[in-house]
Parts: C-alpha cells; sequence; structure tokens
C-alpha cells in the first residue's frame, strides 16, 4: 500500500511541475463553465481585462479572447461552440483562434474534455501553434520555389528547343527557296528585291536563335558547360560591349544535368548582375573542382553594395541563386564592398554518383 | 580603302560643325557577315569598345532608331533609361553620354544605318541639332556602299 502512495505522490508532484511549468496552457472550468484555475502558461498569453474575468470566474469569461474554433466548414467559428455543446467528445482535438496579449490573435492547438465525469470539471488544454505554421509555410514555400524553378527549367527548353529546331528550321528552307530564285529569272529589280528579303529573313532568323539562346542554350544540353559558357560570355561581350575574363580548369566535360543547369543560371545571374550594377569593363569568370566540390567565382572590381540595404533591382536575384543553389545541395556565398567590387561564390558538392553524366 | 577614309572624314566634320562630343555611323554589315548592325566608324570616342558591340535588332539605341525608321533624341540620359536599365545601351555607358540624337540612314525603302551625335552633358542635344545632324547626313553622307541614300 505504501508503495502506491509513493507512486501516487510522485504523480501529484509530477502533475504540480507540469502545470506550473508547461509551456502550454492549462485551464480547468466547472460544468457551468466557471474557472476553477489556469496555469502561469495560460495566464500570460491573457490580457488585463480578459484574465480579471476569468479569474473572476465571469459568464463566457473565454470570449473575452476566443475569437472562434476551425470546424469542418469553417476555419473560424463560433457555431458549435466547444464551450457550451454538451456532445464534448467532439473536442478532444481541435484548432482554436485566440486574441492573445502582445502577439495577436494565433492559432492554437486545443483541446477540450471533462475529467471528472460526477463534477463534470472540464479541462481546456492549448499549444502555441504559430512556430509549426511559421515552419510549415517556410517549407512549403522552399518546396513551391523549387518546384518553379523546374517547371520554368523545363518550359524554358521546350520553347527554346521549339524555336532552334522548328521555327528556325522553316526560316531556313524560307531563305534557301528564296536563293533559288536567281536561277529561275534574270530580272534585276526582283533579284534585287529578294536579295533583301534575303537579309530580313537571315536577321529574323538570328533573333529567333537570339531568343532560343537567352531562353536555354542548346550548348549546355549538348556540350556541357565550358562549351555554354564561352558561347554565353562571348555573346555578351558582343552585347553589352565589355570583356569577361573566363578561366575554367575543370576536367569532367559533363556533370549531372541539374548540376550543370544550376552552374550555368547562377552564373548568368551572378555576370548580369555585375553588368547591371557594377558599373565594369571586365568580369573575372573561374570555374575549377577542388576537394570534389565543383566552385564558380564571379568577381569584379565595381560599385559593390551593402548586404541588407535597399536593392536597385527587385532583390530577388540573390535569394534565386541560393534557391537554385539548394537544388543540388550546393551553397552560394555573396561577399560585396562598396568601391570594392562583388564576389560572388557558388560551391556544388560532387558526388561519386553525380559522376560523368556521358 | 577610300570609302573608309571618306566616311571618317565626313563624320569628323559633322562633329565639328555641331559641336558634338561624339558622332558615331552604325552601318548594316554585308551578307558574309549576317547583316548585322554595328558601329562602324565613331569620331571623338573615348574607347574603341564600341565597335566591338554588335547591335541586335530592336536593341540600343542603333537598334531601336533602325527597327523604328524614326529619328530618336533624348535631351537627358537620366531620364531615359534608369539607373539599373542603362547596359542596355552600351554606347551611353561605354561612351558616357547624357544627350543624344540618333537619325535613321535609308536605302532603297530601307534603313541601311544609323547616325548618332552625342554630348557627355544633359541638355546639349536639342531638335535644332537633331534637325541640323540630319541635314549634314543629307549633304555629307549622300551615298552609302557606292549607293544612293533616300530622303523623305
Amino acid at each position: 500500500m505504501e508503495l502506491i502512495s509513493d507512486k501516487k505522490d510522485q504523480l501529484i508532484d509530477l502533475m504540480l511541475k507540469m502545470y506550473e511549468n508547461s509551456t502550454e496552457a492549462i485551464f480547468f472550468f466547472t460544468s457551468d463553465g466557471q474557472t476553477i484555475s489556469m496555469n502561469p502558461a495560460a495566464e500570460k498569453i491573457m490580457d488585463v481585462h480578459a484574465l480579471d474575468q476569468l479569474k473572476k470566474g465571469a459568464e463566457n469569461a473565454l470570449c473575452n479572447v476566443c475569437r472562434g474554433y476551425t470546424s469542418e466548414s469553417d476555419l473560424i467559428t463560433c457555431k458549435d461552440c466547444y464551450f457550451t455543446s454538451s456532445n464534448h467528445e467532439d473536442f478532444s482535438s481541435f484548432q482554436v483562434f485566440l486574441e492573445t496579449a502582445g502577439k495577436g490573435v494565433i492559432p492554437y492547438a486545443a483541446t477540450f474534455h471533462v475529467i471528472d465525469a460526477e463534477k463534470g470539471t472540464r479541462v481546456f488544454i492549448l499549444r502555441d501553434l504559430s512556430i509549426q505554421f511559421e515552419t510549415q509555410t517556410k517549407l512549403q514555400q522552399n518546396t513551391m520555389m523549387k518546384n518553379i524553378i523546374k517547371a520554368q527549367e523545363n518550359e524554358r527548353k521546350r520553347i527554346s528547343r521549339e524555336l532552334h529546331d522548328s521555327v528556325a528550321q522553316e526560316l531556313l528552307s524560307a531563305v534557301v527557296d528564296l536563293r533559288a530564285l536567281k536561277y529561275m529569272t534574270d530580272d534585276k529589280a526582283v533579284l534585287k528585291k529578294t536579295n533583301e528579303s534575303t537579309a530580313t529573313l537571315i536577321r529574323l532568323m538570328d533573333d529567333i536563335r537570339n531568343l532560343s539562346l537567352e531562353l536555354r542554350p542548346a550548348a549546355l544540353d549538348d556540350l556541357g558547360l565550358e562549351a555554354a559558357f564561352r558561347s554565353h560570355f562571348k555573346r555578351l561581350e558582343e552585347s553589352y560591349g565589355l570583356s569577361i575574363d573566363f578561366k575554367s580548369t575543370i576536367e569532367r566535360n559533363r556533370y549531372e544535368n541539374e548540376v550543370e543547369t544550376v552552374l550555368y543560371r547562377i552564373c548568368q545571374e551572378a555576370v548580369f548582375n555585375a553588368i547591371k550594377y557594377a558599373y565594369v569593363e571586365t568580369i573575372q569568370v573561374n570555374l575549377f573542382e577542388e576537394g570534389n566540390i565543383l566552385q564558380l567565382i564571379v568577381k569584379d572590381q565595381g560599385a559593390g553594395f551593402i548586404h541588407g540595404g535597399i536593392p536597385i533591382g527587385t532583390g530577388l536575384g540573390l535569394y534565386g541563386m541560393n534557391e537554385r543553389a539548394e537544388l543540388v545541395l550546393g551553397n552560394v556565398a555573396v561577399s560585396s564592398e562598396i568601391g570594392e567590387g562583388t564576389t560572388v561564390h557558388l560551391r556544388v558538392p560532387l558526388e561519386e554518383k553525380r559522376g560523368m553524366a556521358k | 580603302m577610300d570609302d573608309t577614309k571618306e566616311y571618317q572624314l565626313q563624320i569628323e566634320k559633322i562633329r565639328e560643325a555641331l559641336g558634338c562630343d561624339i558622332i558615331a555611323l552604325a552601318l548594316v554589315q554585308p551578307a558574309e557577315n549576317l547583316h548585322v548592325l554595328k558601329w562602324q566608324y565613331a569620331s571623338g570616342n573615348i574607347s574603341e569598345g564600341l565597335k566591338k558591340v554588335v547591335l541586335q535588332s530592336g536593341k540600343g539605341i542603333a537598334g531601336g532608331v533602325f527597327k523604328l525608321g524614326k529619328p530618336l533624341l533624348v535631351p537627358d540620359v537620366k531620364e531615359f533609361a534608369a539607373k539599373d536599365d542603362l547596359f542596355n545601351y552600351p554606347i551611353l555607358r561605354l561612351e558616357n553620354l547624357k544627350s543624344i540624337g540618333a537619325t535613321p540612314l535609308w536605302h532603297s525603302g530601307r534603313v541601311v544605318g544609323v547616325l548618332l551625335g552625342g554630348f557627355r552633358d544633359p541638355h546639349l542635344m536639342t531638335p535644332e541639332k537633331l534637325q541640323m545632324l540630319i541635314s549634314m547626313a543629307k549633304s555629307g553622307l549622300s551615298k552609302l556602299d557606292g549607293k544612293e541614300l533616300m530622303w523623305n
């Protein structure tokens, strides 16, 4: 008998400690809804007025802070209130929204049930869900972002291929047809006009090729990173009148498709940022492998910027670079100083299974 | 080549007459160069980087004038291109231009070139100056690649 009594004491002690120190808010109510007791965690979330009402055991005191619970039909409702409903079985686990002191309306995981059938005493326990919700939202955003990046890449690939393989090809046929005209007529005026049309078509073809390249370079899929970088930089030099100093010491020709895409896109973004904001004539790009980590450094000695400052652009570029790097378990470090320039350093770990794709 | 010298001489002359900081002439390259548009001649330029730039149709100053076939007046570059947009206009960036005017050069119903006059200070290019540029081009650059230019 002593043993049982010891156990009981121990349990009472534990229960008291839990009541005092729990981060969960615990309330005890009588069968007619008056507060018997509430623990420190519960008192902490109530504002002064509500606390006063609850302590006094005023009628519907909880309604001062309760904004409703989530039912099958509504996110927040007072219909069939858990507090007054006769069917207590339904409220062993539900979500309730409370107006809390200092933090506004917060969702709580709640349980409300009878612990003493004779007296009708009920317990109401609340667990703060806001942190869990934040984690969930972040997780959701991350997954969403990654899926969007993947979808965008696939769609770009499709349109790029379509432009390159079908639209540009058809145009080429038209150019060939027009060139054949010179064997069919000697009319100078006609030939002159066709020559001009040919020039226009060739220019149009060039525009379409450029579009296709901008969307996604075929070289990236067919020839690999180095080739794609070289042609990309050549185009940039031609378009923007600056020089890009590209050094590559990678030995492998091909990497996993995903790795290549991530590297290409991050490099594209970093170089473009330098073109847009650094006001420089030269940009250095280094591509190398070290310690089984594929690394890319994009460096300029330009204007630089302050981390966390107000961005000139959308400010999404740097965020996007990180998101992309995470897709292949890599990371991006950006260091910059006003007047000193900016360095973007990307590291992507190479696993054995990520070896040569071809 | 004589033609080259002739062009260079003409744009030097135009620059002197207008008092511009720079005059640049973009021409459509011959068929073997895929008809791309390049700033082939320049007078008063700071760097030669300008001549490396290949202009895509519709892009940049020359590309825009080329595609629209209309003169362009930019009294103040700051109002024309935002700070993060300037890179799209290599000639403005490379030559640090603050106000420009440009006109298309026509040949048999097509734009074959673009003539640009620019200043390194804002508001120096005026409608009158642009008119002068156009009329100087008419008299000085009446022939391009041996082709008569058309003026309407």
